[in-house]
């Protein structure tokens, strides 16, 4: 155990905390999302983030014509790549997600299927786009090439920003906003909110269902897109089973903040991150799925609403 | 040393800002047949609730033969002596008649995983007990001819008939039925009614959540009125039928409301 | 109830065929099954040799390790109705018992296996008494997490072997002539059926009775069987060490036959997989979860020749399995319980009840 470490590094750790919880923060969101309007996690969105940074990487190397050993661009060319790379990899997983929605939930659901059935279908098909990805990769990870040069913009007490984080903060912060805004303005967004509160009334009130669930899996795709081209962004690689860790850190700051509400999520995803880094710091990298799970139990445990959620432990009778 | 079954004092109920039950007192007499009437959303299936331990109430006492039960466990009130059926039928569906009602004679076996392994003699005992009043209680509600049929197969009337059945399996001194009634004609209530009177003569006690007025005046000692998880009224059905606070709070004479 | 009759199904068939039958048929027709399946590695049938493996090897793992652990996975969450996705963490508990102990103590295997059991158990308590009160997708989660930390957990402790494991594991003692050899998984296989046969025992038993009737009120509706007295957080602690006994037993079995383990081999695609055999087979109904079993154990051995794409096709199957049969090939019963005495029940309405 190294508190030293943890205390030299601190704001240094802190910012790298909070770029990952960026991440973290954008994958929750489609967890989050999901759960409250179909009561249900979907264990295929770990893959929908898989599948966004190999559709970047295919944008990168096959749109735009970069090579992994080029040198990084500059000007508008870097900001041009930068963007397909991310419209790409957003489009790649918001159609993902619908599908995923199609082919392993919607039948379930209209049959009104056990949670237990819903699970295992989820489970198939996260299984299947692993193992699909898998064999087309050969097992290997894949490398991203560098785009943008990455330099230190600035020293804070000891930390070095570096520019690709800040524009993982900022980006994601401005993409989580206008999300928020279509959850609350939108008429769509009303949508996904009446069918969490409750379903049936929502019909009842003329609101199309089916259409509202593939707006909220979209909308999920479409923020853990955003969040596998920052991922590939960061790390510069990606491999067939990125999914898995990330989801699991990605679901528990979900829970952490509420499941089901959006504000949690947000917050959720920065805590997490910086708690993850911070403990990577101090027990080292091998453990830090560990101290995932262990946050997630104790949150469980003691604050089963999460931060900011609602209870959804209620017995009705 | 009470006469009293059971005793809610100053019971209150808030759910966030919504008070559903406000200061309620009421007291069941051993051996009565109580009824529980009030408009909908008056806190009538809140107050069973808090009885069986599904809500812990904000303030105010339930005392259940003297004692009292808040924050007990909602096992250990069924097996002190409190058992009850629901609103909107929740039968194990998936299971047989039978097995539903067995399972509610099961709470006071002293069987566990171990001995159920085994056969021990206690067990194979206890099971045949359990069984035995299973059937004998379905006989009773007059549905015997649907033991072997699946909980959710069953027509509407005898499911709420089981519900009954397996609230008399766990062997209750407090029997709180919740709308035994909804969804019946006017014969079926009558028999109902008979039932209900029958299961008091054998010695339980019950407390009746019910809407339809000629089945309560029929079937009750006394009445206790809810309005707005407040009690405006309790005393004989006589008393309550002409007590101006509970006819308006029905806007209008206490008709039958099915 | 003419919809039931139309969907007369082949457990239901099966099952009246059994309870029409008189005692000695019934002892006679079980008496016969279970002599075929000790017979089974004895087979030789081009139809169900399984190309590129030793068929017997095959039977005994995956096959009847997969059995016993979806009878075992059945309690928990064909039942009891609770969401386990960690299931390999209990298989990885009795496994490394009977390796920490067979390498470094003198014990033998039969004096291991209660030790690897009791733990095994102790870790079910440990983890299920916080935890079973959750909803259902949340303790999905956390046990799939339980799963992870303990295999993270065995990958990281060099002293009980780190990412290298441990090897050297001793086999069992010689019963009469049958010896313990990594050349032939006959008589490994048989202390499986026997143990998976003495398991089936007990759990039809229970299932049969009280805790059986308190797992199912419990998966059906947890509130209301709270509301009928039963103290569902007792039971379903129970379900929850029951269950992980029977991958003790299974784990210590598996590591005194492969002889050496690494930690990487108890993943969650062990907990899927026999999570699938459940579902597969036809949640809570013991005869389905064995055909499911052995289709999903048998299966990918059989096809072989599929190798590289086969867990694909195993996800793809999942997918479509549910979408198709979402309550498995051999749902439990959805016709009425047939029972002789009955049919002469008369129906009286007037009796007495005391």
């Amino acid at each position: 155990m190294d508190f030293a470490l943890l205390r030299d590094a601190f704001w240094g750790l802190s910012f790298d905390g909070l770029a990952l919880g960026a991440i973290y923060a954008l994958i929750s969101l489609g967890y989050t999302l999901v759960y409250g309007v179909l009561r249900l996690i979907n264990f295929a969105h770990s893959e929908v983030f898989m599948i966004g940074t190999f559709a970047a990487l295919v944008a990168a190397s096959g749109i735009m014509g970069v090579k992994v050993e080029d040198d990084p661009r500059t000007g508008v060319s870097m900001i041009l790549t930068l963007i397909v790379c991310l419209a790409v990899a957003m489009l790649a997983s918001a159609i993902t997600a619908v599908l995923v929605e199609i082919v392993a939930y919607r039948r379930l659901r209209q049959r009104g299927a056990t949670k237990l059935a819903t699970l295992i279908s989820a489970i198939g098909v996260s299984i299947s786009l692993v193992e699909f990805f898998r064999i087309i990769t050969d097992s290997l990870p894949r490398e991203f090439p560098r785009i943008m040069e990455k330099t230190f913009l600035f020293s804070y007490a000891g930390a070095d920003i570096r520019n690709d984080k800040v524009i993982v903060i900022v980006a994601a912060g401005l993409m989580m906003f206008a999300l928020e805004r279509f959850i609350t303005k939108s008429r769509l967004g009303k949508g996904i909110r009446a069918v969490s509160m409750d379903e049936s009334t929502s019909t009842l009130m003329g609101v199309n269902i089916n259409r509202v669930i593939t707006v909220t899996f979209f909308a999920g795709g479409l923020m853990a897109g955003a969040a596998a081209f920052f991922y590939i962004l960061v790390y510069e690689n990606t491999s067939f089973k990125v999914g898995f860790f990330l989801g699991i850190s990605a679901f528990t700051a979900a829970v952490l903040g509420g499941i089901g509400n959006l504000k949690g999520a947000l917050f959720g995803g920065f805590a997490l991150g910086l708690m993850e880094t911070w403990s990577s710091a101090v027990f080292g990298t091998a453990w830090k799925a560990v101290i995932s799970f262990i946050i997630l139990v104790l949150v469980l445990l003691i604050k089963p609403t999460g931060l900011f959620g609602e209870s959804i432990q209620q017995a009705r009778v | 040393m009470s006469e009293n079954v059971l005793e809610l004092t100053n019971l209150t109920m808030k759910f966030g800002g919504v008070t559903a039950l406000n200061e309620v007192n009421l007291v069941v007499k051993k051996g009565e047949i109580l009824a529980l009437i009030g408009p909908n959303g008056a806190g009538k299936t809140t107050v069973f609730n808090v009885i069986t331990g599904v809500y812990k109430p904000t303030s105010g006492e339930v005392l259940f033969q003297g004692a009292s039960i808040v924050g007990k466990k909602r096992f250990k009130i069924t097996e002190l002596g409190i058992a009850r059926t629901f609103q909107n039928i929740r039968l194990f569906g998936e299971s047989t008649a039978l097995e539903n009602v067995v399972t509610g004679a099961d709470v006071h076996s002293k069987t566990g995983v171990v001995g159920s392994i085994f056969g021990t003699p206690r067990s194979r005992r206890e099971e045949k007990a359990s069984l035995d009043r299973a059937l004998e209680l379905l006989d009773f509600m007059g549905i015997k001819k649907r033991a072997g049929q699946l909980g959710k197969n069953l027509p509407y009337g005898d499911q709420r008939r089981l519900e009954i059945a397996r609230a008399l399996a766990t062997n209750p001194k407090l029997l709180l039925l919740d709308e035994p009634a909804a969804g019946f004609n006017p014969a079926e209530k009558v028999a109902l009614g008979d039932t209900i009177k029958r299961i008091r003569d054998a010695g339980y006690t019950v407390l009746l959540i019910e809407h339809d007025m000629s089945l309560i005046m029929g079937v009750s000692d006394r009445v206790v009125v809810l309005d707005f998880g407040t009690k405006i009224a309790d005393g004989t059905t006589k008393e309550v039928q002409n007590d101006p606070r509970v006819i308006e709070a029905y806007l209008g004479a206490p008709a039958d409301a099915s | 109830m003419s919809d039931m009759k139309s969907r007369l199904n082949l457990r239901d068939r099966g099952a009246e065929y059994w309870e029409r039958s008189p005692k000695w048929r019934r002892v006679a027709l079980a008496i016969f099954f279970i002599a075929i399946c000790y017979a089974l590695p004895f087979l030789n049938n081009p139809l169900i040799n399984t190309p590129g493996s030793d068929f017997q090897s095959v039977l005994f793992y995956p096959v009847g390790m997969y059995v016993l652990m979806a009878i075992g996975l059945n309690i928990v969450v064909g039942k009891s109705g609770l969401l386990d996705l960690g299931y390999v963490a209990f298989f990885a508990i009795g496994a490394y018992t009977m390796a920490i102990l067979g390498t470094k103590t003198s014990l033998n295997f039969w004096e291991i296996m209660p030790i690897g059991v009791g733990l095994a158990m102790l870790s079910g308590v440990l983890l299920g008494t916080p935890t079973l009160r959750l909803r259902g997708d949340y303790l999905a989660i956390v046990t799939l997490g339980f799963g992870e930390i303990v295999r993270i957990f065995a990958v990281n402790t060099d002293s009980i072997g780190g990412a290298r494991g441990i090897a050297g594991i001793p086999t069992p003692p010689d019963i009469f002539k049958a010896k313990f050899t990594i050349l032939d998984p006959k008589p490994y296989y048989w202390v499986l059926l026997t143990f998976t046969l003495l398991i089936i025992w007990m759990v039809r038993r229970m299932a049969a009775r009280r805790p059986g009737r308190a797992w199912d009120a419990i998966r059906q509706d947890d509130d209301v069987a709270q509301l009928m007295g039963i103290n569902t957080r007792k039971y379903k602690v129970w379900a929850f060490v029951l269950g992980a006994a029977v991958a003790g037993v299974g784990g210590v079995i598996y590591a005194s036959q492969i002889l050496s383990i690494v930690p990487d081999q108890f993943n969650l695609n062990i907990s899927i997989l026999i999570l699938a055999c459940v579902v597969f087979g036809g949640i809570g109904n013991v005869w389905g979860v064995i055909l499911g079993a052995v289709l999903l154990a048998f299966t990918p051995e059989r096809i072989r020749f599929l190798s590289q794409p086969r867990i694909l096709v195993f996800g793809v199957a999942l997918v479509v399995m549910m979408n198709l049969r979402p309550d498995g090939i051999l749902p439990k019963k959805k016709r009425e319980h047939f029972d002789p005495n009955w049919e002469t029940v008369e129906e009286s309405g007037e009796g007495q009840i005391k």
